[in-house]
């Protein structure tokens, strides 16, 4: 066997390693349900702030803890606990990634992406002055 | 209706220079294509093929200054003027509104392609016409992207000159555009302020220079497949793959240094798609690059060089489409959105990538057979390992980064990993590994055959060096990880070999040394990236006291420091006090002070540190970092919450004025805190003096004994709780000291509770932030390798010419 055959195998072995972890080391977009029937598996959940419902951050108390309420895709509003500072623009979110673990009642979220469409894409020509 | 002050001229002429620019691409590529085919070298085809990308190379010209023009004059009709910029910005950022959308950033790589063009059609000689006939086309399709035109109900490219604000489907119906003299009241929406500083200004440039240059390569290899000159390509393409490699790394390791400067994402490098896609072509290049070397001087590895020159040009194209075409969706902080091109760009990379396929299928058996197998112990060999090793890498990071693909093709629901970084890191670390040995070995090893005892003798003092400073440097950074210990060493290893051959086997000739130059470079670049994220320390800390681990072990997020105004507090190394905000236009500045404290317990102040947050109202607020530089390590700061209402706010409140009432519920020995004080309930009292607050004999009357501590004394406060004529009617009692005001408004006998309100001064609230901030140990290594491969890499180009000519 030529050496540049041993090194084709590896090679392959290696990147069927890659594809074969890449399916592995995924979390799964998921609604509050999906989530709350596999409570210790991570979860990304999406869905939109509630902005009736309060939302608590007391960072005199803990600068890491902030909870709201977020209403799924599939509309199940359900408690969020942050486990980190309250997004600087929060309110303005239009949708919300969460990543974290659903525990009893409460989803569990160590971090949070949010989409702001604002930042690129609002606003319309206006008169100024 | 008339509009009033519209300047329709400049975009009907921009709109004929887009159409010249394809044109003429078309027409040089084909006459290119049939002087190719010719056996005379100066015919009227090549004549006509000159001339045409010539004009084709001006009316890229005359679209880019036609967009200038608009753009200087704040030509708000057009609506990508309107969208990327706005009346106040300074002139400085014209550039950056010229390249922030997607339409100008395929102008500027358009435009690099010109300038490479035409010093190819100087400098290509008998390679001109097949070289040039493959620049002409990718050069028709780029500038398709611009034309905006319908075909079939299908519209090409997206034409900054063609949209109209008043014209766009969002847009008009808006009342604005019923006045002819819109355009007066017009201003424009902006540049994202994340955008608005130097790096928006270089980096794209530079970046897109480097995505450029990888057309060479490509188009060389096409050439040579056509023309059935299946080593002829190599030599004049090296070079310029070479100055591809310089450019685009410089172009990526810019985009980390902007994001470590701009960004809050704490770091350099968060393996981002965006991020990916331009790193994974690198990769590729580099592998390319040292095929061809190896081709040139032994003429092995033929195929696997093709294949890597179309390859990374394919993955320009593919990292283009990942990041135009809206599909990373919400997987990254900065793709683009849907401009509706993502079509056309799909139908331009599997284009060229068939050809680049169908080529290399048809000419296989032409291929020059390798009569001899690379030996065990020759630089080929190793070198061609370690292109594999590189395109493997690129592989895996390319496989994750295409999830959204994937999702999409396979109708799948994968969302990337939660600890993505560390992924990454672990996946190619080995190929670190592997790479920065097989560069400080590399050298070492001759073309052919190498005599290894001689090799190992050469080898052992730069081995022994490397060891010693490894332990050095485990010892003093009190490096833990035994993986990261790997590429420790590996990447100290390659610096000092390739010194080391540098100075004993080169003479110390400098001139002579780009390649080790290079290496060196290389290899600081991982070490400095090495150390300074894997010894990051984030030295903000929870200080609040309340336990977070006992909510699981996963959510350990003890990052965030709270500051109050006035207070010093300790972090890390260093005291740190918040001295308050000030703003500067749309920035709002948070100074926080750094001090050390002697040996006496005096406190010195060393620095001060302005992390900001950007307050726009049309995009949102926007955190900026502020580090400060020190040779061995960085202090790196931002601030992630504050209080931006209370900016917005005019400052109405005086010093007398309360604020709204909080109510407390306490029972005996509770302790509840203000701004600047601890207050616990003591006890009721019915048996007291009464006189002082002029009570009827049937009132009925509490008093409830709180005690206030501050800093430093004790206070008394005792509200009194009043029931007159079967109504309550409480009596204040006041601290004019710390300006506390007590009210006690409900007994509840059955639970012993109390019920007392408790307003502050407003002059007692004070301003607070909360932030982060993390020390990065010697991560001017890492700025210092990217300088020094990319001066490395630039000399061994410049030798490579000069000895040529």
């Amino acid at each position: 066997m030529k050496k540049i055959h041993i090194l084709g195998i590896i090679i392959i072995a290696v990147a069927i390693g890659a594809i074969f972890t890449t399916l592995n080391n995924t979390s799964t977009y998921a609604s509050f349900s999906e989530a709350a029937k596999e409570p210790d598996s991570e979860f990304h959940v999406v869905g939109k702030l509630n902005k009736d419902s309060a939302s608590v951050y007391e960072p005199k108390v803990d600068a890491n803890l902030f909870s709201f309420y977020m209403v799924d895709n599939k509309g199940t509003q359900c408690k969020v606990v942050l486990h980190k500072n309250k997004p600087q623009d929060f309110e303005r979110s239009e949708q919300i990634v969460l990543i974290g673990k659903m525990t009893g009642n409460e989803f569990q979220a160590s971090d949070i992406l949010m989409k702001c469409p604002s930042k690129y894409n609002d606003g319309k020509p206006t008169a100024s002055n | 209706m008339e509009y009033i002050g519209e300047h329709l001229w400049v975009g009907k002429v921009g709109n004929v220079f887009v159409i010249l620019s394809f044109v003429f691409a078309l027409l040089a590529s084909i006459s290119y294509f049939f002087s190719a085919q010719e056996k005379e070298s100066a015919s009227s085809w090549k004549r006509i093929a000159r001339v045409s990308f010539r004009i084709h190379g001006l009316s890229v010209i005359g679209i880019v200054v036609s967009l200038f023009i608009m753009l200087m004059n704040h030509y708000f009709e057009y609506e990508y003027v309107w969208h990327h910029s706005n009346k106040e910005m300074p002139i400085r950022y014209i550039l950056s509104c010229f390249w922030e959308g997607q339409e100008g950033s395929f102008l500027l790589w358009t435009f690099w392609h010109v300038v490479i063009g035409i010093i190819l059609q100087r400098s290509a000689k008998n390679w001109e016409a097949p070289v040039m006939t493959i620049i002409s086309l990718v050069q028709a399709f780029l500038a398709s992207m611009l034309l905006g035109i319908f075909v079939f109900e299908h519209r090409i490219g997206s034409n900054p000159f063609a949209v109209l604000l008043r014209e766009h489907p969002d847009f008009s119906k808006i009342p604005l555009f019923s006045d002819p003299h819109y355009l007066e009241k017009l201003d424009g929406r902006g540049l994202n302020p994340l955008l608005q500083n130097y790096w928006m200004t270089i980096h794209p440039p530079t970046l897109f220079l480097g995505f450029a240059l990888t057309v060479v390569p490509f188009a060389y290899a096409i050439a040579g497949l056509w023309k059935k000159q299946f080593n002829e390509w190599i030599k004049p393409a090296l070079p310029w793959t070479f100055l591809g490699v310089a450019v685009l790394g410089v172009g990526v390791l810019m985009g980390g240094a902007w994001a470590y400067e701009a960004l809050s994402f704490g770091g350099f490098w968060a393996w981002d798609p965006v991020e990916n896609a331009s790193l994974v072509p690198w990769l590729t290049l580099v592998g390319t690059a040292h095929l061809l070397l190896i081709n040139k001087q032994k003429g092995q590895s033929l195929i696997t060089a093709f294949f890597l020159a179309i390859l990374t040009f394919i993955l320009i194209l593919y990292s283009t489409f990942l990041t135009r075409s809206g599909i990373l969706g919400e997987t990254s902080v900065h793709a683009f959105t849907d401009l509706g091109m993502s079509g056309q760009l799909l139908i331009y990379l599997f284009f060229f990538l068939l050809l680049g396929l169908f080529l290399m299928a048809k000419n296989w058996k032409y291929f020059p057979k390798q009569t001899e197998e690379e030996g065990i112990w020759s630089r080929e060999f190793w070198m061609f390992v370690g292109a594999i090793v590189l395109l493997v890498s690129s592989f895996q990071i390319m496989f994750y980064t295409s999830m959204p693909v994937w999702n999409k093709l396979f109708s799948l629901n994968k969302a990337p990993a939660k600890d993505l970084i560390s992924f990454y890191n672990n996946w190619q670390l080995p190929f670190a590994f592997i790479t920065t040995l097989l560069i400080g070995v590399g050298q070492y090893f001759k073309y052919k055959d190498t005599d290894i005892k001689a090799f190992g003798k050469k080898m052992s003092l730069s081995l022994f060096i490397s060891f010693a400073l490894t332990f050095f440097m485990i010892y003093i950074l009190q490096f833990h990880n035994n993986y990261y210990s790997l590429l420790l060493f590996s990447s100290i290893f390659a610096a000092v070999a390739n010194a080391d051959y540098m100075i004993r086997v080169m003479k110390g000739k400098v001139k002579k040394s780009g390649a080790s130059i290079a290496h060196i470079g290389f290899g600081l670049v991982l070490l400095g990236a090495l150390i300074s994220t894997s010894k990051k320390d984030i030295i903000s800390q929870n200080t609040s006291g309340k336990s977070i681990e006992s909510l699981g072990k996963d959510f350990s997020n003890n990052d965030n420091i709270l500051l109050t105004q006035g207070d010093t507090l300790p972090m890390g190394n260093y005291l740190v006090t918040y001295k308050g905000k000030r703003q500067e236009g749309i920035n709002v500045y948070y100074d926080v002070d750094y001090f050390t404290k002697g040996k006496t317990g005096a406190l010195t102040k060393e620095f001060t540190l302005s992390p900001l947050v950007q307050t726009n109202p049309k995009m949102g607020n926007i955190a900026e970092p502020d580090t400060r530089h020190f040779l061995t390590y960085d202090v790196y700061t931002h601030v992630t919450y504050a209080d931006l209402e209370s900016i917005n706010q005019k400052k109405e409140a005086t010093a007398d004025e309360y604020t709204a009432a909080k109510n407390y519920t306490l029972k005996k020995g509770d302790t509840i805190f203000s701004s600047n004080a601890i207050i616990i309930y003591d006890s009721l009292s019915t048996n007291f003096d009464k006189t002082p607050y002029h009570l009827d004999e049937k009132d009925i009357a509490v008093k409830a004994y709180i005690r206030v501590l501050d800093i430093t004394k004790k206070y008394e406060a005792t509200p009194v709780y009043v029931i007159h004529n079967s109504a309550v009617q409480p009596i204040s009692s006041k601290i004019d000291e710390l300006g506390l005001q007590f009210m006690f408004w409900q007994i509840d006998p059955t639970k012993g509770t109390i019920q007392i309100s408790l307003q502050e001064k407003k002059s007692n609230v004070r301003d607070f932030i909360v932030m982060q901030a993390m020390v990065f140990p010697y991560i001017n290594i890492l700025w210092m390798g990217c300088i020094i491969m990319a001066l490395g890499t630039l000399l061994a180009i410049w030798e490579r010419i000069k000895k040529s000519k």
